[in-house]
Protein backbone atom coordinates (compact mmCIF):
# COMPACT_ATOMS: atom_id res chain seq x y z
CA UNK A 1 0.00 0.00 0.00
CA UNK A 2 1.14 3.81 -1.09
CA UNK A 3 2.95 5.42 2.22
CA UNK A 4 1.22 8.64 1.37
CA UNK A 5 -2.13 6.79 1.19
CA UNK A 6 -1.94 5.35 4.73
CA UNK A 7 -0.54 8.33 6.13
CA UNK A 8 -3.35 10.75 5.33
CA UNK A 9 -6.64 8.94 3.71
CA UNK A 10 -7.45 12.35 2.84
CA UNK A 11 -5.61 12.52 0.16
CA UNK A 12 -6.94 10.21 -2.21
CA UNK A 13 -5.77 8.57 -5.07
CA UNK A 14 -1.96 7.56 -4.64
CA UNK A 15 0.24 10.25 -5.88
CA UNK A 16 3.06 7.76 -7.39
CA UNK A 17 2.95 6.17 -10.46
CA UNK A 18 5.27 3.16 -8.74
CA UNK A 19 2.61 0.13 -7.63
CA UNK A 20 -0.14 1.92 -5.97
CA UNK A 21 -2.03 0.52 -3.46
CA UNK A 22 -4.93 2.16 -2.30
CA UNK A 23 -8.14 1.88 -0.18
CA UNK A 24 -11.28 0.83 -1.62
CA UNK A 25 -15.07 0.46 -0.55
CA UNK A 26 -17.68 -1.54 -2.43
CA UNK A 27 -20.97 -1.03 -1.98
CA UNK A 28 -22.26 -3.85 -3.24
CA UNK A 29 -25.61 -6.06 -1.89
CA UNK A 30 -24.30 -9.39 -3.55
CA UNK A 31 -22.23 -11.36 -1.12
CA UNK A 32 -20.92 -13.06 -4.29
CA UNK A 33 -19.89 -10.67 -6.83
CA UNK A 34 -18.52 -8.37 -3.36
CA UNK A 35 -16.20 -11.27 -2.63
CA UNK A 36 -15.31 -11.65 -6.40
CA UNK A 37 -14.57 -8.30 -6.79
CA UNK A 38 -12.42 -8.23 -3.49
CA UNK A 39 -10.34 -10.40 -4.05
CA UNK A 40 -9.19 -9.38 -7.21
CA UNK A 41 -8.68 -5.66 -5.69
CA UNK A 42 -6.37 -7.73 -3.05
CA UNK A 43 -4.40 -9.18 -5.48
CA UNK A 44 -3.62 -5.94 -7.40
CA UNK A 45 -2.47 -5.12 -3.45
CA UNK A 46 -5.43 -2.75 -2.32
CA UNK A 47 -6.99 -2.91 0.54
CA UNK A 48 -10.70 -3.04 1.03
CA UNK A 49 -14.31 -2.47 3.19
CA UNK A 50 -17.61 -3.83 1.52
CA UNK A 51 -20.56 -2.62 2.55
CA UNK A 52 -23.64 -4.34 1.83
CA UNK A 53 -25.91 -1.46 1.01
CA UNK A 54 -25.10 2.78 0.03
CA UNK A 55 -25.94 3.42 3.78
CA UNK A 56 -23.03 1.37 5.00
CA UNK A 57 -20.66 2.20 2.45
CA UNK A 58 -21.54 6.15 3.38
CA UNK A 59 -20.97 5.22 7.13
CA UNK A 60 -17.20 3.65 6.07
CA UNK A 61 -16.61 6.56 3.83
CA UNK A 62 -16.93 9.20 6.66
CA UNK A 63 -15.19 6.71 9.20
CA UNK A 64 -11.92 6.77 6.71
CA UNK A 65 -11.99 8.26 3.51
CA UNK A 66 -11.31 5.87 0.86
CA UNK A 67 -9.03 6.43 -1.97
CA UNK A 68 -12.39 5.69 -4.37
CA UNK A 69 -15.74 4.20 -4.22
CA UNK A 70 -16.80 0.96 -6.35
CA UNK A 71 -20.94 1.42 -5.68
CA UNK A 72 -23.67 -1.61 -7.32
CA UNK A 73 -27.02 0.80 -8.35
CA UNK A 74 -29.58 -1.73 -7.15
CA UNK A 75 -29.36 -2.11 -3.56
CA UNK A 76 -31.83 -2.01 -0.60
CA UNK A 77 -30.88 0.96 1.85
CA UNK A 78 -29.49 3.65 -0.45
CA UNK A 79 -28.62 3.01 -3.98
CA UNK A 80 -25.60 3.43 -6.32
CA UNK A 81 -27.03 6.85 -7.03
CA UNK A 82 -28.48 8.07 -3.58
CA UNK A 83 -24.61 7.00 -2.61
CA UNK A 84 -22.86 8.65 -5.07
CA UNK A 85 -25.15 11.85 -5.05
CA UNK A 86 -24.24 11.91 -1.08
CA UNK A 87 -20.77 11.85 -1.54
CA UNK A 88 -20.25 14.32 -4.01
CA UNK A 89 -22.57 16.38 -2.62
CA UNK A 90 -20.23 16.56 0.63
CA UNK A 91 -17.08 19.12 0.19
CA UNK A 92 -15.05 16.70 2.29
CA UNK A 93 -15.74 13.52 0.01
CA UNK A 94 -16.99 14.96 -3.56
CA UNK A 95 -12.84 14.26 -4.99
CA UNK A 96 -13.33 10.83 -4.54
CA UNK A 97 -13.76 8.83 -8.04
CA UNK A 98 -16.81 6.85 -7.79
CA UNK A 99 -17.39 4.07 -10.25
CA UNK A 100 -21.38 2.48 -10.88
CA UNK A 101 -21.47 -0.88 -11.94
CA UNK A 102 -24.11 -0.76 -14.30
CA UNK A 103 -26.24 -3.06 -16.39
CA UNK A 104 -26.82 -0.04 -18.76
CA UNK A 105 -30.42 -1.33 -20.10
CA UNK A 106 -31.18 2.27 -20.31
CA UNK A 107 -29.54 5.26 -21.70
CA UNK A 108 -31.46 7.14 -18.92
CA UNK A 109 -28.77 5.27 -16.28
CA UNK A 110 -26.13 7.55 -17.57
CA UNK A 111 -27.72 10.59 -17.32
CA UNK A 112 -28.46 9.29 -13.72
CA UNK A 113 -25.49 8.55 -13.15
CA UNK A 114 -24.04 11.89 -14.62
CA UNK A 115 -26.72 13.67 -12.49
CA UNK A 116 -25.41 11.90 -9.32
CA UNK A 117 -22.04 12.72 -10.27
CA UNK A 118 -21.00 9.19 -10.69
CA UNK A 119 -17.11 9.42 -12.60
CA UNK A 120 -17.53 6.44 -14.21
CA UNK A 121 -19.42 3.47 -15.63
CA UNK A 122 -18.45 -0.40 -15.65
CA UNK A 123 -21.02 -2.51 -17.18
CA UNK A 124 -22.02 -5.76 -15.75
CA UNK A 125 -20.93 -7.90 -16.17
CA UNK A 126 -17.25 -6.88 -16.48
CA UNK A 127 -13.63 -8.45 -16.62
CA UNK A 128 -11.68 -7.61 -13.38
CA UNK A 129 -8.50 -6.20 -15.64
CA UNK A 130 -10.65 -3.81 -17.05
CA UNK A 131 -12.33 -2.28 -13.88
CA UNK A 132 -8.67 -2.11 -12.41
CA UNK A 133 -7.48 -0.33 -15.64
CA UNK A 134 -10.95 2.26 -14.97
CA UNK A 135 -9.91 2.91 -11.12
CA UNK A 136 -6.17 3.46 -12.42
CA UNK A 137 -7.02 5.94 -15.27
CA UNK A 138 -9.25 7.54 -12.34
CA UNK A 139 -6.78 7.50 -9.84
CA UNK A 140 -4.39 8.99 -12.14
CA UNK A 141 -6.09 12.32 -12.57
CA UNK A 142 -7.13 13.57 -9.05
CA UNK A 143 -11.17 15.70 -9.42
CA UNK A 144 -9.31 18.65 -7.28
CA UNK A 145 -7.06 19.92 -9.83
CA UNK A 146 -10.19 20.02 -12.19
CA UNK A 147 -12.83 21.61 -10.40
CA UNK A 148 -12.81 24.82 -12.24
CA UNK A 149 -16.72 24.04 -13.42
CA UNK A 150 -18.30 23.18 -9.90
CA UNK A 151 -21.52 24.58 -9.72
CA UNK A 152 -22.20 25.07 -13.10
CA UNK A 153 -25.83 23.01 -13.52
CA UNK A 154 -26.81 22.17 -16.70
CA UNK A 155 -30.43 20.67 -17.71
CA UNK A 156 -30.88 17.64 -19.58
CA UNK A 157 -33.83 16.00 -20.93
CA UNK A 158 -33.50 12.40 -21.87
CA UNK A 159 -37.13 10.05 -22.43
CA UNK A 160 -39.33 12.64 -21.69
CA UNK A 161 -37.28 13.21 -17.92
CA UNK A 162 -35.53 16.08 -17.22
CA UNK A 163 -32.00 15.61 -15.39
CA UNK A 164 -30.03 18.53 -13.66
CA UNK A 165 -26.63 17.94 -14.26
CA UNK A 166 -23.87 19.49 -12.02
CA UNK A 167 -20.59 17.68 -12.33
CA UNK A 168 -17.05 19.09 -13.03
CA UNK A 169 -15.69 18.62 -16.76
CA UNK A 170 -13.46 15.98 -15.80
CA UNK A 171 -16.43 14.16 -14.30
CA UNK A 172 -18.22 14.77 -17.33
CA UNK A 173 -15.54 13.36 -19.71
CA UNK A 174 -14.39 10.58 -17.42
CA UNK A 175 -17.92 9.35 -17.95
CA UNK A 176 -18.33 9.67 -21.36
CA UNK A 177 -14.84 8.18 -21.85
CA UNK A 178 -16.33 5.19 -20.15
CA UNK A 179 -19.41 5.01 -22.19
CA UNK A 180 -18.28 5.51 -24.51
CA UNK A 181 -15.27 2.89 -24.07
CA UNK A 182 -18.42 0.43 -22.63
CA UNK A 183 -20.40 0.76 -25.98
CA UNK A 184 -16.84 0.02 -27.81
CA UNK A 185 -16.70 -3.54 -25.77
CA UNK A 186 -20.31 -4.03 -26.26
CA UNK A 187 -19.91 -3.84 -30.00
CA UNK A 188 -16.95 -5.77 -30.06
CA UNK A 189 -19.31 -8.03 -28.22
CA UNK A 190 -22.10 -8.07 -30.87
CA UNK A 191 -19.31 -8.42 -33.93
CA UNK A 192 -17.32 -11.42 -31.79
CA UNK A 193 -21.50 -13.17 -31.43
CA UNK A 194 -22.30 -11.67 -35.19
CA UNK A 195 -19.04 -13.39 -36.11
CA UNK A 196 -20.18 -16.75 -34.52
CA UNK A 197 -23.69 -16.74 -35.39
CA UNK A 198 -22.02 -16.35 -39.46
CA UNK A 199 -19.76 -19.23 -38.34
CA UNK A 200 -22.66 -21.32 -37.46
CA UNK A 201 -24.62 -19.95 -40.26
CA UNK A 202 -21.80 -21.72 -42.95
CA UNK A 203 -21.67 -25.09 -40.60
CA UNK A 204 -25.58 -24.96 -40.76
CA UNK A 205 -25.83 -24.62 -44.20
CA UNK A 206 -23.23 -27.29 -44.92
CA UNK A 207 -24.81 -29.39 -42.72
CA UNK A 208 -28.31 -28.98 -44.96
CA UNK A 209 -26.12 -29.94 -48.25
CA UNK A 210 -25.04 -33.30 -46.21
CA UNK A 211 -28.06 -34.13 -45.39
CA UNK A 212 -29.79 -32.99 -48.57
CA UNK A 213 -27.11 -35.75 -50.20
CA UNK A 214 -27.90 -38.20 -47.49
CA UNK A 215 -31.68 -37.99 -48.89
CA UNK A 216 -30.94 -38.09 -51.84
CA UNK A 217 -29.03 -40.83 -51.40
CA UNK A 218 -32.08 -42.82 -49.32
CA UNK A 219 -34.37 -41.81 -52.35
CA UNK A 220 -31.68 -43.63 -54.45
CA UNK A 221 -31.36 -46.16 -52.20
CA UNK A 222 -35.20 -46.75 -52.34
CA UNK A 223 -35.49 -46.86 -56.03
CA UNK A 224 -32.76 -49.36 -56.65
CA UNK A 225 -34.79 -51.66 -54.08
CA UNK A 226 -37.83 -50.85 -55.53
CA UNK A 227 -36.55 -51.84 -59.23
CA UNK A 228 -34.53 -54.76 -57.52
CA UNK A 229 -38.09 -56.00 -55.81
CA UNK A 230 -40.04 -55.46 -59.23
CA UNK A 231 -37.11 -57.15 -61.17
CA UNK A 232 -37.71 -60.11 -57.76
CA UNK A 233 -41.31 -60.07 -58.51
CA UNK A 234 -40.81 -60.56 -61.88
CA UNK A 235 -38.57 -63.42 -61.42
CA UNK A 236 -41.01 -65.05 -59.13
CA UNK A 237 -43.74 -64.58 -62.00
CA UNK A 238 -41.55 -66.96 -63.69
CA UNK A 239 -42.67 -69.58 -62.03
CA UNK A 240 -46.22 -69.32 -62.70
CA UNK A 241 -47.78 -71.00 -65.85
CA UNK A 242 -47.53 -69.04 -69.47
CA UNK A 243 -50.10 -66.99 -70.70
CA UNK A 244 -51.75 -69.76 -72.83
CA UNK A 245 -51.66 -73.07 -71.15
CA UNK A 246 -53.05 -75.60 -73.61
CA UNK A 247 -53.26 -78.81 -72.69
CA UNK A 248 -54.71 -81.19 -74.90
CA UNK A 249 -58.18 -82.75 -72.89
CA UNK A 250 -58.36 -80.32 -70.51
CA UNK A 251 -59.43 -76.84 -69.12
CA UNK A 252 -56.95 -75.03 -67.02
CA UNK A 253 -58.20 -71.75 -64.68
CA UNK A 254 -56.27 -69.97 -62.04
CA UNK A 255 -55.61 -67.01 -60.22
CA UNK A 256 -52.60 -65.95 -57.66
CA UNK A 257 -52.75 -62.75 -55.89
CA UNK A 258 -49.37 -62.02 -53.64
CA UNK A 259 -50.59 -60.05 -50.28
CA UNK A 260 -46.86 -58.03 -50.98
CA UNK A 261 -44.93 -57.41 -53.55
CA UNK A 262 -43.17 -60.75 -53.11
CA UNK A 263 -44.85 -63.87 -51.95
CA UNK A 264 -44.47 -67.38 -50.57
CA UNK A 265 -47.18 -69.05 -53.07
CA UNK A 266 -46.64 -70.26 -56.19
CA UNK A 267 -48.75 -73.32 -58.88
CA UNK A 268 -48.00 -74.09 -61.52
CA UNK A 269 -49.39 -76.72 -64.58
CA UNK A 270 -47.31 -78.08 -67.35
CA UNK A 271 -47.17 -81.50 -69.29
CA UNK A 272 -44.21 -83.77 -68.28
CA UNK A 273 -44.22 -86.12 -71.18
CA UNK A 274 -46.76 -87.09 -74.09
CA UNK A 275 -49.40 -88.73 -71.42
CA UNK A 276 -48.78 -86.87 -68.33
CA UNK A 277 -49.39 -83.06 -66.66
CA UNK A 278 -47.83 -82.33 -63.23
CA UNK A 279 -49.57 -79.56 -61.29
CA UNK A 280 -48.40 -77.91 -57.70
CA UNK A 281 -49.51 -75.25 -55.61
CA UNK A 282 -46.59 -73.93 -53.25
CA UNK A 283 -46.94 -72.33 -49.73
CA UNK A 284 -43.42 -71.07 -48.37
CA UNK A 285 -44.23 -69.90 -44.51
CA UNK A 286 -43.97 -66.39 -44.10
CA UNK A 287 -44.00 -63.69 -46.76
CA UNK A 288 -41.37 -61.10 -48.34
CA UNK A 289 -37.86 -61.28 -49.53
CA UNK A 290 -36.72 -64.33 -47.55
CA UNK A 291 -40.09 -66.97 -48.52
CA UNK A 292 -39.82 -65.83 -51.64
CA UNK A 293 -36.09 -66.43 -51.91
CA UNK A 294 -37.05 -69.68 -50.64
CA UNK A 295 -39.61 -70.15 -53.33
CA UNK A 296 -37.68 -69.22 -56.54
CA UNK A 297 -34.85 -72.02 -55.21
CA UNK A 298 -38.10 -74.74 -55.04
CA UNK A 299 -39.08 -73.51 -58.30
CA UNK A 300 -35.83 -74.25 -59.57
CA UNK A 301 -36.52 -78.10 -58.89
CA UNK A 302 -39.64 -78.74 -59.90
CA UNK A 303 -39.50 -77.61 -63.61
CA UNK A 304 -40.35 -79.92 -66.28
CA UNK A 305 -37.35 -79.08 -68.23
CA UNK A 306 -35.76 -82.42 -68.44
CA UNK A 307 -32.51 -82.06 -66.27
CA UNK A 308 -30.88 -83.47 -63.29
CA UNK A 309 -31.78 -80.59 -61.11
CA UNK A 310 -35.80 -81.38 -62.32
CA UNK A 311 -37.24 -83.82 -59.57
CA UNK A 312 -40.22 -84.10 -61.95
CA UNK A 313 -38.35 -85.65 -64.91
CA UNK A 314 -35.63 -87.06 -65.30
CA UNK A 315 -33.34 -88.16 -68.74
CA UNK A 316 -33.96 -91.92 -69.39
CA UNK A 317 -31.59 -94.54 -68.81
CA UNK A 318 -29.30 -95.29 -72.10
CA UNK A 319 -31.08 -92.83 -74.00
CA UNK A 320 -34.40 -94.18 -73.47
CA UNK A 321 -37.70 -91.85 -72.75
CA UNK A 322 -38.13 -88.81 -69.91
CA UNK A 323 -39.40 -91.12 -66.71
CA UNK A 324 -41.79 -88.92 -64.71
CA UNK A 325 -41.06 -89.31 -60.83
CA UNK A 326 -44.21 -90.05 -58.83
CA UNK A 327 -45.80 -87.55 -56.71
CA UNK A 328 -44.70 -89.12 -53.04
CA UNK A 329 -40.75 -89.51 -54.71
CA UNK A 330 -41.00 -85.77 -55.59
CA UNK A 331 -42.57 -84.78 -52.45
CA UNK A 332 -39.75 -87.12 -49.94
CA UNK A 333 -36.94 -86.00 -52.22
CA UNK A 334 -37.33 -82.12 -51.58
CA UNK A 335 -37.83 -82.41 -48.02
CA UNK A 336 -34.56 -84.25 -48.31
CA UNK A 337 -33.18 -81.23 -49.86
CA UNK A 338 -34.94 -78.58 -47.68
CA UNK A 339 -34.98 -78.63 -43.82
CA UNK A 340 -36.87 -75.95 -42.40
CA UNK A 341 -34.25 -75.98 -39.45
CA UNK A 342 -31.40 -74.84 -42.41
CA UNK A 343 -33.37 -71.94 -43.46
CA UNK A 344 -34.19 -69.73 -40.75
CA UNK A 345 -37.53 -71.81 -39.79
CA UNK A 346 -39.27 -71.39 -43.07
CA UNK A 347 -41.15 -74.38 -44.47
CA UNK A 348 -43.57 -75.15 -47.33
CA UNK A 349 -46.28 -77.34 -48.01
CA UNK A 350 -47.35 -78.56 -51.45
CA UNK A 351 -49.55 -80.37 -52.94
CA UNK A 352 -48.48 -82.18 -56.02
CA UNK A 353 -50.45 -84.20 -58.43
CA UNK A 354 -50.07 -85.93 -61.80
CA UNK A 355 -52.32 -86.66 -64.16
CA UNK A 356 -52.36 -89.33 -66.60
CA UNK A 357 -54.40 -87.54 -69.22
CA UNK A 358 -55.55 -90.58 -71.30
CA UNK A 359 -56.85 -92.18 -68.23
CA UNK A 360 -57.81 -89.68 -66.04
CA UNK A 361 -55.65 -90.83 -63.08
CA UNK A 362 -54.47 -88.52 -60.60
CA UNK A 363 -52.12 -89.12 -58.37
CA UNK A 364 -50.94 -86.79 -55.72
CA UNK A 365 -49.22 -85.63 -52.48
CA UNK A 366 -49.76 -83.47 -49.49
CA UNK A 367 -47.24 -82.10 -47.76
CA UNK A 368 -49.26 -80.27 -44.71
CA UNK A 369 -50.92 -78.89 -47.55
CA UNK A 370 -55.11 -78.01 -47.46
CA UNK A 371 -57.04 -81.28 -48.98
CA UNK A 372 -57.88 -80.70 -52.81
CA UNK A 373 -61.33 -79.79 -53.76
CA UNK A 374 -63.07 -82.72 -56.29
CA UNK A 375 -65.99 -81.12 -58.20
CA UNK A 376 -67.53 -84.25 -59.91
CA UNK A 377 -69.35 -83.71 -63.04
CA UNK A 378 -72.68 -84.67 -61.04
CA UNK A 379 -72.88 -85.27 -56.97
CA UNK A 380 -71.65 -82.96 -54.15
CA UNK A 381 -68.17 -82.24 -53.63
CA UNK A 382 -65.63 -83.05 -51.47
CA UNK A 383 -62.03 -82.38 -50.11
CA UNK A 384 -59.37 -85.24 -50.91
CA UNK A 385 -57.19 -85.18 -48.01
CA UNK A 386 -53.36 -86.70 -48.47
CA UNK A 387 -51.73 -87.31 -45.21
CA UNK A 388 -48.53 -85.83 -45.09
CA UNK A 389 -46.30 -83.41 -42.92
CA UNK A 390 -45.11 -79.54 -43.95
CA UNK A 391 -41.81 -80.16 -46.27
CA UNK A 392 -38.83 -79.29 -44.14
CA UNK A 393 -40.27 -80.39 -40.63
CA UNK A 394 -38.74 -84.06 -40.20
CA UNK A 395 -36.22 -85.16 -41.77
CA UNK A 396 -36.41 -88.26 -44.10
CA UNK A 397 -39.29 -89.28 -44.04
CA UNK A 398 -41.17 -91.17 -46.89
CA UNK A 399 -44.39 -89.35 -48.19
CA UNK A 400 -47.21 -91.25 -49.35
CA UNK A 401 -49.54 -90.69 -52.24
CA UNK A 402 -53.24 -90.85 -52.65
CA UNK A 403 -54.77 -91.92 -56.21
CA UNK A 404 -58.33 -90.99 -57.49
CA UNK A 405 -59.67 -91.57 -60.80
CA UNK A 406 -61.16 -88.77 -62.29
CA UNK A 407 -64.68 -88.76 -64.63
CA UNK A 408 -64.98 -87.16 -67.74
CA UNK A 409 -66.41 -83.27 -66.72
CA UNK A 410 -64.76 -83.79 -63.18
CA UNK A 411 -62.97 -80.53 -61.89
CA UNK A 412 -60.11 -80.48 -59.46
CA UNK A 413 -59.12 -77.26 -57.40
CA UNK A 414 -55.66 -77.11 -55.86
CA UNK A 415 -55.30 -74.03 -53.29
CA UNK A 416 -53.24 -72.50 -50.83
CA UNK A 417 -54.52 -71.76 -46.90
CA UNK A 418 -54.84 -67.80 -48.25
CA UNK A 419 -58.30 -69.75 -49.30
CA UNK A 420 -59.93 -71.70 -46.45
CA UNK A 421 -58.02 -69.43 -43.64
CA UNK A 422 -59.01 -65.54 -45.55
CA UNK A 423 -59.65 -63.77 -42.05
CA UNK A 424 -62.16 -60.75 -42.28
CA UNK A 425 -62.35 -57.88 -40.30
CA UNK A 426 -63.53 -59.56 -36.99
CA UNK A 427 -60.89 -62.29 -37.46
CA UNK A 428 -63.42 -65.61 -38.69
CA UNK A 429 -61.62 -67.57 -41.20
CA UNK A 430 -63.34 -67.97 -43.78
CA UNK A 431 -63.28 -71.39 -43.55
CA UNK A 432 -63.80 -75.32 -45.43
CA UNK A 433 -67.93 -75.19 -45.79
CA UNK A 434 -67.67 -71.62 -46.95
CA UNK A 435 -65.55 -72.25 -49.48
CA UNK A 436 -67.38 -75.68 -50.49
CA UNK A 437 -70.56 -73.79 -50.47
CA UNK A 438 -68.84 -70.84 -52.99
CA UNK A 439 -67.69 -73.05 -55.33
CA UNK A 440 -71.21 -75.32 -55.42
CA UNK A 441 -72.96 -72.23 -56.00
CA UNK A 442 -71.37 -71.64 -59.01
CA UNK A 443 -70.67 -75.07 -60.16
CA UNK A 444 -72.92 -74.87 -63.54
CA UNK A 445 -70.73 -71.98 -64.83
CA UNK A 446 -67.60 -72.29 -66.84
CA UNK A 447 -64.03 -73.37 -64.84
CA UNK A 448 -62.97 -69.71 -65.38
CA UNK A 449 -65.80 -68.26 -63.78
CA UNK A 450 -65.31 -70.61 -61.15
CA UNK A 451 -61.74 -69.50 -60.24
CA UNK A 452 -62.77 -65.90 -60.39
CA UNK A 453 -66.05 -66.17 -58.20
CA UNK A 454 -63.61 -67.87 -55.69
CA UNK A 455 -60.94 -65.34 -55.57
CA UNK A 456 -63.37 -62.34 -55.27
CA UNK A 457 -65.14 -63.94 -52.54
CA UNK A 458 -61.94 -64.15 -50.73
CA UNK A 459 -61.20 -60.82 -51.13
CA UNK A 460 -64.62 -59.64 -50.23
CA UNK A 461 -64.08 -61.96 -47.45
CA UNK A 462 -61.26 -59.91 -46.06
CA UNK A 463 -62.30 -56.50 -46.90
CA UNK A 464 -61.45 -53.49 -46.06
CA UNK A 465 -57.81 -54.70 -45.52
CA UNK A 466 -57.61 -57.29 -48.26
CA UNK A 467 -55.95 -60.45 -47.58
CA UNK A 468 -53.19 -60.93 -45.05
CA UNK A 469 -51.83 -64.00 -47.07
CA UNK A 470 -51.09 -65.08 -51.02
CA UNK A 471 -54.00 -66.53 -52.29
CA UNK A 472 -53.63 -69.25 -55.36
CA UNK A 473 -55.98 -70.98 -56.51
CA UNK A 474 -55.39 -73.68 -59.44
CA UNK A 475 -58.45 -75.20 -61.17
CA UNK A 476 -58.76 -77.99 -63.95
CA UNK A 477 -61.46 -79.58 -65.87
CA UNK A 478 -60.48 -83.02 -67.10
CA UNK A 479 -62.44 -83.97 -70.55
CA UNK A 480 -61.92 -87.27 -70.72
CA UNK B 1 -29.94 -70.94 -17.23
CA UNK B 2 -29.98 -67.19 -17.39
CA UNK B 3 -31.75 -64.98 -14.96
CA UNK B 4 -32.97 -62.57 -17.58
CA UNK B 5 -36.52 -62.40 -18.00
CA UNK B 6 -38.23 -63.75 -20.82
CA UNK B 7 -40.88 -60.89 -22.31
CA UNK B 8 -42.85 -63.19 -24.37
CA UNK B 9 -43.09 -66.53 -22.29
CA UNK B 10 -44.07 -66.98 -18.88
CA UNK B 11 -41.77 -69.52 -17.37
CA UNK B 12 -42.15 -71.85 -14.37
CA UNK B 13 -40.61 -75.27 -13.16
CA UNK B 14 -43.36 -77.60 -12.75
CA UNK B 15 -41.11 -80.81 -11.13
CA UNK B 16 -38.87 -81.22 -13.93
CA UNK B 17 -40.72 -79.64 -16.67
CA UNK B 18 -40.22 -76.26 -17.64
CA UNK B 19 -43.44 -75.01 -18.37
CA UNK B 20 -43.56 -71.94 -20.88
CA UNK B 21 -46.68 -70.26 -21.33
CA UNK B 22 -46.92 -67.40 -24.69
CA UNK B 23 -47.85 -64.48 -23.15
CA UNK B 24 -49.65 -63.23 -26.25
CA UNK B 25 -52.92 -63.24 -27.58
CA UNK B 26 -51.56 -63.45 -30.89
CA UNK B 27 -48.90 -64.37 -32.88
CA UNK B 28 -49.26 -63.30 -36.14
CA UNK B 29 -46.74 -60.61 -37.16
CA UNK B 30 -42.74 -61.52 -38.12
CA UNK B 31 -42.10 -59.60 -34.91
CA UNK B 32 -43.32 -61.71 -32.15
CA UNK B 33 -42.12 -64.30 -34.01
CA UNK B 34 -38.41 -63.43 -34.24
CA UNK B 35 -38.83 -62.47 -30.43
CA UNK B 36 -40.82 -65.74 -29.72
CA UNK B 37 -37.53 -67.45 -31.38
CA UNK B 38 -35.00 -66.14 -29.50
CA UNK B 39 -36.59 -67.06 -26.10
CA UNK B 40 -37.52 -70.34 -26.70
CA UNK B 41 -34.18 -70.81 -27.76
CA UNK B 42 -32.81 -69.44 -24.92
CA UNK B 43 -34.98 -71.22 -22.65
CA UNK B 44 -33.90 -74.81 -24.23
CA UNK B 45 -30.08 -73.66 -25.08
CA UNK B 46 -27.62 -77.05 -25.22
CA UNK B 47 -30.07 -78.42 -21.92
CA UNK B 48 -30.19 -82.14 -22.04
CA UNK B 49 -33.06 -83.82 -21.56
CA UNK B 50 -35.33 -80.93 -21.34
CA UNK B 51 -38.82 -81.40 -20.66
CA UNK B 52 -40.32 -78.84 -22.16
CA UNK B 53 -44.30 -78.14 -22.25
CA UNK B 54 -45.62 -75.15 -24.39
CA UNK B 55 -48.74 -73.88 -23.15
CA UNK B 56 -51.05 -72.24 -25.55
CA UNK B 57 -53.97 -71.31 -23.02
CA UNK B 58 -53.76 -67.42 -24.17
CA UNK B 59 -53.07 -67.67 -27.59
CA UNK B 60 -56.14 -66.57 -29.56
CA UNK B 61 -54.46 -66.42 -33.20
CA UNK B 62 -51.49 -68.19 -34.79
CA UNK B 63 -50.05 -67.65 -37.99
CA UNK B 64 -49.58 -70.82 -39.39
CA UNK B 65 -45.15 -70.02 -39.79
CA UNK B 66 -45.68 -70.25 -36.11
CA UNK B 67 -45.71 -73.94 -37.25
CA UNK B 68 -41.94 -73.30 -38.59
CA UNK B 69 -40.91 -72.14 -35.15
CA UNK B 70 -42.56 -75.01 -33.27
CA UNK B 71 -40.99 -77.27 -35.72
CA UNK B 72 -37.33 -76.02 -34.86
CA UNK B 73 -37.95 -75.99 -31.05
CA UNK B 74 -38.92 -79.77 -31.43
CA UNK B 75 -36.21 -80.69 -33.65
CA UNK B 76 -33.75 -79.29 -30.62
CA UNK B 77 -35.43 -80.30 -28.16
CA UNK B 78 -35.37 -84.13 -29.25
CA UNK B 79 -31.50 -83.63 -30.43
CA UNK B 80 -30.86 -82.71 -27.28
CA UNK B 81 -33.08 -86.34 -26.21
CA UNK B 82 -35.61 -83.98 -24.59
CA UNK B 83 -39.24 -84.40 -24.52
CA UNK B 84 -41.81 -81.26 -25.85
CA UNK B 85 -45.44 -81.63 -25.16
CA UNK B 86 -48.04 -78.66 -26.00
CA UNK B 87 -51.07 -77.75 -24.46
CA UNK B 88 -54.34 -75.50 -24.35
CA UNK B 89 -54.46 -75.17 -27.77
CA UNK B 90 -57.85 -73.70 -28.68
CA UNK B 91 -60.04 -74.93 -31.70
CA UNK B 92 -59.36 -72.97 -34.06
CA UNK B 93 -55.73 -72.96 -33.81
CA UNK B 94 -55.68 -76.72 -33.38
CA UNK B 95 -57.20 -76.95 -36.74
CA UNK B 96 -54.17 -75.15 -38.58
CA UNK B 97 -52.09 -78.33 -37.02
CA UNK B 98 -55.04 -80.54 -38.33
CA UNK B 99 -54.65 -78.53 -41.66
CA UNK B 100 -50.82 -79.76 -41.93
CA UNK B 101 -51.01 -82.89 -39.86
CA UNK B 102 -48.78 -81.44 -37.26
CA UNK B 103 -51.14 -82.94 -34.65
CA UNK B 104 -49.75 -86.22 -35.55
CA UNK B 105 -46.06 -84.88 -34.95
CA UNK B 106 -46.47 -82.84 -31.44
CA UNK B 107 -47.29 -84.41 -28.42
CA UNK B 108 -50.57 -82.23 -27.93
CA UNK B 109 -52.63 -82.27 -24.63
CA UNK B 110 -55.71 -81.32 -23.07
CA UNK B 111 -54.48 -79.22 -20.86
CA UNK B 112 -51.27 -78.67 -18.55
CA UNK B 113 -52.38 -80.80 -15.73
CA UNK B 114 -52.89 -83.79 -18.62
CA UNK B 115 -49.62 -82.87 -20.24
CA UNK B 116 -47.54 -83.07 -17.01
CA UNK B 117 -49.36 -86.31 -16.05
CA UNK B 118 -47.36 -88.06 -19.37
CA UNK B 119 -43.59 -86.75 -18.91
Amino acid sequence: MDATTQANPLAGGGVTKQRRCVDVVIAEDSRIQAKMLERRLVEAGHTVRWAIDGAKALEMVRERRPAIIISDIEMPEMTGYQLCAAVKSDPLFKTIPLILLSTLSDPVDIIRGLDAGADNYVTKPYEPDYLLARMESLLDTPLEDLDETAGVVLEVTLAEQKFRVKAGRQQVLNLLVSTFENAVAKNKELIESNQSLSVAKTSLEKSNTILTELNEQVERSNARMIRDLHAAAKVQRSLLPGEAIAIPSMTVAWRYVPCQELAGDFLNIFPLDAEHVGMFVVDVSGHGVPSSLLAVTIGAFLTPKISDSSLLVRPGKNGGPPVVSGPAEVATRLNRIFQADEQAGLYFTLLYGVLHVPSGQLRFVSGGHPPLVRVPKEGPLELIECEGFPIGFVPDIEYEEQTIQLQPGDRIYLYSDGVPEAMSESLEQLGDDRMKALIESVRAQPLEANVVHLLDAVQTWCLPKGPLDDVSILGIEWHG
Amino acid sequence: MTTEPFRKLDVTKIGKVEVAQFKDKKILDEGVLDELRVELFRLIADRPNLDLLLDFSNVEFMSSAMLGLLGQTHRKVNLLKGRLKMCGIAPQIYEVFKLTNLNKLFAIHKDAAEALAKF
